[in-house]
C-alpha cells in the first residue's frame, strides 16, 4: 500500500486536524480561566513600592503595574497613585530611560477614601496640634496610634450624628406633617386650622424640650469633628510634595516593602474579606461588592421561586398528563424556542410588559398618589427577577423533564396499581425521585440568571444601589427597588467608569467571584445529573 | 360505626379526587403556559411596533363662525391644552376666543393709525409667539401673544394677554406717498436678535436687523439683485443666517446673513420653469420648502459639493398640488408640513420620508390661514369667510415608513441618500435616523465573523471527542465544555473588551498569522508522521495524537507572535495599521470584528459543539458497525456513514449556533465600537441589534417612535431566532425518526 493512499484510508491528516479543534476548544477555556484568576487574584496581594529614578531625574514611587513589549521597545506601567497631586494614577516609562528603582523601607501605602492611593513617606504625626516627627523616635507605632484614634474619634463623630438625628427625629416628623397641611391649605376648614394651631404648638413645645440636650450634642459634635480633623499625617510624596492625610479618611496604610511574607498573606485575606464584606467606594472602583452580591442573591432568589413551580408544572404535564401528540410537540417547540430567544429580547419584554404595562397599571391603581413618581412602574428587583424567570424557564423544564424521564415506569405502575390517584403518584413518587432533576434545574437556572446582565440593564440594574431590596425598614422586603448586580457591575466598572485604568483590577476580581460562582453551581449540577443517572441505572427492571 | 366509618373514608376520597382534579388543572395550566409564553412575547412585540405602520389622520373638527367684522384673516394659533385660540385681522384687532364656548375671551389692538391697514403677518419663532405685521402706511409693529396656563383651585385657566414690542417706520429713498409693507418675513432667534425681510411697493427687497446681544441696529436694501425680476415670496431660517427669495421666474437667491454689517448673496439659481409662489424653512434650518405657481411642492437643502461648498439641491418632490401654492407652515416637533392652495386644499408632507401623508380640504372657501398646535397635535385654519377649524392630528410616528426603516434616505446635510442610524440628537431640531440597515448589517456582520472562527474548531472538536477519543477524554471534555458555556457573556466580553483586543493589537501581525503558520506546522507534522515506520505508527493508540498536535498548536501560536514583528516589517512597511489603513481604506479599530468573531466563539462553541456531539454519537453503532466489518478504516467510516447520517443534526447545531450569536448582547456591546456602519471589513467595528436596544431602549421615551423602532428590532431579532429554532428542533426530531429503527 503506498504512503499516500495510507493516509487517505487511515485519514490521519483528518484526525489531527480533528484534534486540533478541540485543543483549540480547551485551549480557549482554559486561558480565559487563567487569565481571570490570575489578574483576580493577583490584585489584593500588597505590591512593593518601588522608587524609580529617570535618566531625566525625574523620581516615581508606585507599584510596578504592567509590561509592555512591543517587540524593539519594553515599557513599564506604574501606579504613581496621588490622583490629587498629579491628575493620573498611572505613568508608562521608557524601559531605557531608567536609571536605577529602588524598594525604600520608609515607603508606605495609604488606601484612602477618597483620590484612590496615595505613596509616599511619613514625615510627622499630628495628634491635635501636637506634632511628632521622625526626629522623636518610632514615628510609625505613632502612626498606628492615631490612625486608632482617628478611627474611634470619627466613629464617635458619626454616633454624635446619629443621637442628634433621633433627638430631632419626632420634631422633624411634626414639622413635616405641618408642612403637609399648609400644602393641603388646611387652614381653610375650621378643623384644619385647629389641627394645624395644635401641631404647631407642640412643635413649639417639643424644639423647647429638647433644646438644651440638642445644643449640648451639638457642641460635642463640633468638639469631635475639630478633634477628627487634628489628627492627620504630615506625608512627603518622593518627589518632595507635602501633603496632609486626614487618619479618618484612610482606610488603611502598610509599609509593603517591609512585610514578611506573611504579614502579606494576612493583608491579602483582609483585602479578600473587603472585597466581598463592603460597600464599594470611588465610584465602585474601590471598596467591596457587597452590595452587588446581595442583590444577585436576592435576584437569585425572587427568580427561583418563580420559576421553579412554573417550569416543575409545565416539565409533569409534558410527561405525566399530556397525550404525546400535536400540543406536547408544541410545547417542546416552545420550550425549544424560549430557549433560543436572545436574552435582550427577554429584557425589552421586561421592560414594556411587566414595567410599562404591569407596573404602570398597579401604580394607577394603588399608587395613584404619588403618580408621576412610579413606584412599580419603573425598573426593579421584582420584574427583574420575573423576566429572568421567563428567561430561565426552559433550563428548569428540559432538566427536570430529564429527571422526570429518570423515573423507572414500574414505580410509577406500582403505585398506580396500588389505587393511587395520579397527582398522589406524582407527589409520592415521581416527584421525590425526581428531586436531583428539579434541583439541576434550579442550579442551572441560578447560574445562568446569576450571569446574564443584558436583560437586566434595562429592567432594574442600578451602577450604585443607596439601600438594598432587604431591610429592617417595614415591610422589609422591598420589590420596587432597583438593585446592583455583579455582572453588571463588571461592565459598568469596566466600561462606564471615568478612570478604567484604576478600575481595571476591581474588574478583574468581580469577574473572578462570579466565574466562580458560575462555575461552582455548574459542576454541583454536573455532579447531582450524574448522580441521577447512576442512581436508576442499578434500578431498572 | 360502620356508617360513620364510611362517611370519613368517602370524605377523604372526595378530597383525594379533588386534589387531583385540582393537580391536574393546575400542571396543564403550566404546561399551556409555555406556550402561552412564548405567544405572549410575540404578540407583545408585534403590539408595540404596530404603531409604527400607522398613517397619520385627523380627528373629529371642530369648526364655527369667527365672530368679526372683517373677513381677512391674517394669523392665527392655538395654545398647547386646545383651550383658547386668537385670531388677527386687517384692522389690528388681535381677538381670543374660548374654544369650548366660541365667545370672545379678550381683545386686544394694535397700534394702528386711523384708516391704516395690515398688508401682511408673520410669525417669528416656532416656540415663542413672537409676530410681526407690515402696514399700507409703511410701518413695522412687533408685538408678543402670551397664552400662559395658571393653576388654582378651581383647576387649569389659560390667561391671555399681548404687549406690542417695537413699531417702527419704514422710510424708502424715493419717498413715496404708497409706503407699503408688501410681503414680511420675520425671525426672533434664540439670542434674541430679530430679523425683518420684506417688500416695498414697488417690490425691492429690504432686511433689516436688531442684534439682540448689542442692540445695533442695521438696515440693507438688497433691490439691487433683483433688478428685472419680481420676488414672490421671502423666508428667513430660524437661527437668523440665512434668508431665501423666490422670484416669479423661478429662481432662489440665497443670502448669508452671519455677518449683520455685510449681506452676501451666497447662490442663486433656477429651481423651476414656473413662478414660486410660497418658500418656507422647515425646523432645523437646513431644508426649504419649495411651493409653485403650478402647485408643486418641492424641499431643497444644502449638499457639499465635490469642491466643498455648499449648494441647494432638490431633495423631494411631493404630490403635487392642482392650484397655485399659498401657505406653507411646519410643525415645531418634527419635519412636517403643510402646504394649502388657492383653493382651500390642505396635504401634509414629512420632509424626511419625502411622503405626503394625507390631503383634505378643511372648508369650502380658500385658506387664509393656517398653523399647527404648539404640540403639533392639531391643526387650526381659517378659511376666508371667518370660518375657524381644528382638526385633532393623530401622527405618532411619521418618520417611520417603510422606506424611513429599510430603504435610502436623503438626510440633511448628507451628499446622497444613505442608510443611517442616529436616533439621538443634541438639540429638539434633530433629525432622526432610524434606518434599520446598519443595524441589521453589525448583526450579520458579527454573526459571519463569529461563525467562521466557531463553526470548524467546534465541529472539528465534535468529531474528535465522539468518534477518536479515549472515554476518559470525552468525559473530562464534556463537562468541560458545558461550563464553557456557562460562562457569562459579560466576563467574556470585558475580557475582549480590555483584555483582548489591547492585546490582539499589540500583535496584530503576529495573530493574523498564526492561522497560516498553524497551516504550515500541521502539514510538516503530517509529513514528518509518514516517515515514521508504521509498526510504530499502527501502535499508537486513540487520544495519543493529541501529545503530538499539543506542542504543535503551542509552537505555531508562539512562533507567529515572535515572527509577527519580521513579518510585519517585511510585508507591511513596519506598521500593520498603517498598512491596513492605506491599503484597504480603513482605520484600525482596536475592538474590532476579528475581536468579536473570536470572543462570541466562546459562546457559540459549546453550542454547536453540543449538538454536534450528540448528533454524532447518536448514530446507531449498527450503522459502523456495518461499515467497519467491511473493512473500512475508523477514517472512511466516520467520514463516509457517520457524517452524511449525522448531517442533519450538525445543520441543526449551526442553526442553534447562529441564534445565539445572532442574539448575543454583552460580548458584542462590550467588543466593538458600536458606531453603525456598513462595512463588511474585519478591522473595524459594528453596532448590532441586540447591543443597540440594550444601549438605547432605557432613554427611549416610552411609546415614541424610537421606543418602538427598537421594539421592531426585538421583533426581528425574536423572529430571526424563532425561524432558526424551529428549523433546528424539526431536523432533530426527524433525526431521531429516522434512526429509532435501527
Amino acid at each position: 500500500m503506498s504512503q499516500m493512499s495510507y493516509f487517505k484510508k487511515k485519514g490521519d491528516p483528518y484526525i489531527f486536524a480533528a484534534g486540533m479543534g478541540l485543543i483549540i476548544s480547551l485551549g480557549m477555556v482554559a486561558w480565559i480561566l487563567i487569565v481571570i484568576l490570575a489578574k483576580g487574584l493577583g490584585f489584593f496581594w500588597p505590591r512593593d513600592l518601588v522608587e524609580v529614578t529617570l535618566d531625566d531625574g525625574k523620581k516615581y514611587l508606585g507599584e510596578m503595574w504592567e509590561k509592555r513589549d512591543d517587540y524593539d521597545r519594553h515599557e513599564t506601567q506604574l501606579k504613581n497613585g496621588n490622583r490629587d497631586l498629579y491628575g493620573i494614577d498611572f505613568v508608562w516609562m521608557d524601559d531605557a530611560n531608567i536609571v536605577s528603582s529602588e524598594y525604600p523601607e520608609g515607603a508606605f501605602t495609604f488606601e484612602r477614601m477618597e483620590y484612590g492611593n496615595f505613596y509616599g513617606y511619613i514625615v510627622a504625626v499630628n495628634v491635635e496640634n501636637q506634632a511628632v516627627t521622625a526626629v522623636d523616635g518610632d514615628i510609625v507605632s505613632k502612626a498606628y496610634d492615631a490612625f486608632e484614634l482617628a478611627h474611634q474619634t470619627h466613629d464617635e463623630v458619626v454616633e454624635t450624628q446619629q443621637e442628634i438625628t433621633d433627638l430631632t427625629e419626632p420634631l422633624t416628623r411634626l414639622q413635616r406633617e405641618i408642612s403637609l397641611l399648609e400644602i393641603d391649605r388646611a387652614d381653610r376648614t375650621e378643623e384644619g386650622r385647629a389641627l394645624l394651631e395644635r401641631y404647631r404648638k407642640e412643635a413649639n413645645e417639643m424644639e423647647q424640650a429638647i433644646a438644651e440636650e440638642y445644643l449640648a450634642l451639638n457642641s460635642e459634635l463640633e468638639k469631635l469633628v475639630i478633634k477628627d480633623r487634628s489628627i492627620f499625617l504630615s506625608v512627603r510624596t518622593t518627589d518632595g510634595r507635602n501633603k496632609d492625610l486626614q487618619l479618618s479618611h484612610v482606610v488603611r496604610f502598610f509599609a509593603p516593602n517591609q512585610m514578611g511574607i506573611f504579614e502579606k498573606s494576612w493583608h491579602y485575606m483582609g483585602k479578600l474579606w473587603e472585597f466581598v464584606a463592603d460597600d464599594p467606594r470611588e465610584a465602585n472602583t474601590e471598596g467591596g461588592v457587597f452590595p452587588a452580591i446581595f442583590g444577585t442573591v436576592m435576584m437569585v432568589i425572587l427568580m427561583s421561586i418563580a420559576v421553579v413551580p412554573f417550569g416543575v408544572m409545565a416539565a409533569i404535564y409534558l410527561n405525566e398528563y399530556a397525550k404525546q401528540g400535536v400540543v406536547t410537540r408544541f410545547i417542546r417547540l416552545s420550550v425549544n424556542n424560549l430557549a433560543g430567544v436572545p436574552s435582550i429580547v427577554f429584557g425589552v419584554f421586561g421592560l414594556g410588559f411587566f414595567i410599562y404595562f404591569v407596573g404602570g397599571s398597579i401604580d394607577q391603581l394603588l399608587f395613584s398618589d404619588k403618580l408621576p413618581e412610579p413606584t412599580l412602574g419603573t425598573g426593579g428587583i421584582l420584574w427583574a427577577s420575573l423576566t429572568l424567570a421567563l428567561l430561565t424557564l426552559p433550563v428548569v423544564v428540559v432538566a427536570t423533564e430529564e429527571g422526570l424521564l429518570a423515573v423507572p415506569r414500574a414505580n410509577k405502575e406500582g403505585a398506580l396499581a396500588l389505587g393511587a390517584t395520579r397527582w398522589q403518584m406524582i407527589r409520592k413518587v415521581v416527584l421525590p425521585n425526581a428531586m436531583p432533576g428539579i434541583l439541576t434545574g434550579l442550579i442551572l437556572a441560578i447560574s445562568r440568571g446569576a450571569g446574564e446582565v443584558a436583560p437586566l440593564m434595562i429592567t432594574g440594574v442600578v451602577k450604585l444601589a443607596p439601600t438594598l431590596a432587604l431591610d429592617a425598614t417595614f415591610p422589609f422586603l422591598h420589590l420596587d427597588r432597583k438593585f446592583m448586580h455583579l455582572g453588571f457591575h463588571i461592565y459598568d466598572v469596566g466600561f462606564q467608569s471615568p478612570n478604567v485604568e484604576a478600575a481595571k483590577p476591581m474588574v478583574y476580581s468581580t469577574a473572578l467571584l462570579l466565574i466562580l460562582i458560575v462555575i461552582l453551581l455548574n459542576i454541583v449540577a454536573i455532579y447531582v445529573r450524574n448522580n441521577l443517572r447512576k442512581r436508576y441505572k442499578s434500578s431498572t427492571f | 360505626m360502620d356508617m360513620e366509618n364510611r362517611d370519613t373514608k368517602q370524605k377523604h376520597y372526595a378530597k383525594v379526587y379533588r386534589a387531583d382534579r385540582w393537580a391536574a388543572r393546575f400542571i396543564t395550566a403550566g404546561g399551556y403556559g409555555i406556550i402561552a409564553s412564548i405567544i405572549a412575547i410575540m404578540l407583545f412585540l408585534v403590539y408595540q411596533s404596530l404603531p409604527l405602520g400607522k398613517n397619520a389622520s385627523l380627528g373629529d373638527v371642530l369648526s364655527f363662525k369667527v365672530n368679526s367684522p372683517e373677513n381677512q384673516t391674517f394669523l392665527t394659533g392655538v395654545d398647547p391644552y386646545q383651550e383658547i385660540f386668537y385670531t388677527l385681522d386687517p384692522k389690528g384687532k388681535l381677538s381670543y376666543f374660548n374654544l369650548d364656548k366660541n365667545d370672545i375671551n379678550s381683545q386686544y389692538q394694535l397700534p394702528l393709525s386711523g384708516e391704516e391697514k395690515l398688508l401682511t403677518a408673520q410669525k417669528g419663532n416656532l416656540l415663542s409667539p413672537v409676530f410681526a405685521v407690515g402696514t399700507d402706511s409703511g410701518r413695522i409693529i412687533t408685538a408678543e401673544i402670551s397664552m400662559k396656563p395658571e393653576w388654582s383651585d378651581a383647576g387649569r385657566t389659560i390667561v391671555p394677554s399681548f404687549e406690542v414690542i417695537e413699531e417702527w417706520q419704514f422710510t424708502p429713498e424715493n419717498d413715496s406717498i404708497e409706503n407699503h409693507i408688501e410681503t414680511i418675513a420675520f425671525v426672533q432667534n434664540e439670542d434674541i436678535s430679530r430679523f425683518w425681510a420684506w417688500l416695498d411697493h414697488v417690490g425691492g427687497l429690504h432686511l433689516r436687523i436688531l442684534d439682540g446681544e448689542y442692540d445695533d441696529e442695521y438696515l440693507h436694501d438688497l433691490s439691487e439683485y433683483f433688478t428685472d425680476t419680481n420676488i414672490t415670496a421671502l423666508t428667513i431660517s430660524h437661527n437668523g443666517e440665512s434668508l431665501v427669495a423666490a422670484t416669479r421666474d423661478g429662481d432662489l437667491y440665497w443670502f448669508a446673513l452671519d455677518d449683520f454689517e455685510d449681506i452676501t448673496l451666497k447662490d442663486k439659481w433656477r429651481a423651476s420653469n414656473r413662478p414660486i409662489s410660497a418658500i418656507a424653512y422647515l425646523l432645523g434650518d437646513q431644508a426649504i420648502v419649495v411651493g409653485g405657481a403650478d402647485g408643486s411642492v418641492e424641499t431643497w437643502f444644502p449638499v457639499r459639493t465635490e469642491a466643498n461648498w455648499m449648494k441647494f439641491q432638490r431633495i423631494h418632490t411631493f404630490e403635487p398640488h392642482a392650484a397655485s401654492i399659498k401657505l406653507i407652515t411646519m410643525s415645531s416637533r418634527n419635519r412636517n408640513f403643510l402646504t394649502a392652495d388657492d383653493k382651500g386644499n390642505v396635504k401634509l408632507h414629512y420632509s424626511t420620508s419625502g411622503a405626503t401623508e394625507f390631503n383634505f380640504q378643511p372648508t369650502d372657501y380658500p385658506i387664509s390661514t393656517i398653523t399647527f398646535s404648539p404640540k403639533s397635535d392639531a391643526i387650526v385654519a381659517v378659511d376666508a369667510q371667518k370660518n375657524f377649524s381644528l382638526f385633532p392630528l393623530d401622527d405618532p410616528h411619521p418618520e417611520t415608513t417603510t422606506r424611513g426603516l429599510f430603504g435610502k434616505v436623503w438626510y440633511e446635510g448628507y451628499q446622497e441618500p444613505e442608510f443611517v442610524w442616529q436616533s439621538t440628537g443634541g438639540s429638539d431640531e434633530f433629525e432622526p435616523k432610524l434606518s434599520l440597515i446598519p443595524l441589521i448589517f453589525g448583526t450579520l456582520k458579527g454573526t459571519l465573523y463569529a461563525m467562521l472562527f466557531s463553526i470548524p474548531i467546534a465541529i472539528l472538536a465534535a468529531i474528535y471527542v465522539s468518534q477518536f477519543s479515549p472515554t476518559w477524554l470525552a468525559r473530562m471534555v464534556k463537562p468541560t465544555v458545558e461550563i464553557m458555556a456557562a460562562l457569562p457573556s459579560v466576563v467574556i466580553g470585558f475580557l475582549a473588551g480590555l483584555y483582548f483586543s489591547p492585546l490582539f493589537e499589540d500583535y496584530l501581525t503576529g495573530f493574523l498569522i498564526t492561522p497560516i503558520l498553524l497551516l504550515v506546522f500541521f502539514f510538516l507534522a503530517v509529513l514528518a508522521w509518514r516517515s515514521v515506520p508504521e509498526h510504530i505508527r499502527a501502535k499508537t493508540n486513540p487520544g495519543q495524537e493529541l501529545l503530538m498536535i499539543l506542542p504543535l498548536a503551542i509552537i505555531s501560536i508562539y512562533a507567529s507572535l515572535q515572527l509577527g514583528p519580521l513579518v510585519e516589517s517585511w510585508f507591511f512597511g513596519g506598521n500593520m495599521q498603517q498598512w491596513i489603513f492605506s491599503n484597504l481604506g480603513v482605520t484600525y479599530e482596536t475592538r474590532n470584528s476579528l475581536v468579536v468573531g473570536f470572543a462570541l466563539g466562546f459562546a457559540v462553541i459549546p453550542i454547536i459543539f453540543t449538538m454536534t456531539e450528540d448528533a454524532l454519537t447518536n448514530v446507531p453503532d449498527s450503522l459502523s458497525s456495518a461499515s467497519l466489518a467491511l473493512g473500512a478504516s475508523r477514517w472512511q467510516t466516520v467520514r463516509k456513514v457517520i457524517l452524511p447520517a449525522a448531517s442533519g443534526g450538525i445543520f441543526a447545531a449551526t442553526m442553534l449556533g447562529l441564534g445565539r450569536a445572532v442574539g448575543e448582547t454583552m460580548i458584542v456591546l462590550m467588543a466593538t465600537g458600536n458606531t453603525p456602519i456598513l462595512d463588511l471589513n474585519p478591522f473595524n467595528g459594528f453596532r448590532a441589534m441586540s447591543a443597540c436596544i440594550a444601549v438605547e431602549i432605557p432613554e427611549a421615551p416610552v411609546g415614541g417612535s424610537l421606543y418602538r423602532v427598537l421594539f421592531m428590532t426585538a421583533l426581528l431579532l425574536f423572529l430571526f431566532t424563532f425561524v432558526l429554532n424551529t428549523l433546528s428542533s424539526i431536523i432533530g426530531e426527524r433525526l431521531r425518526k429516522k434512526y429509532a429503527r435501527f
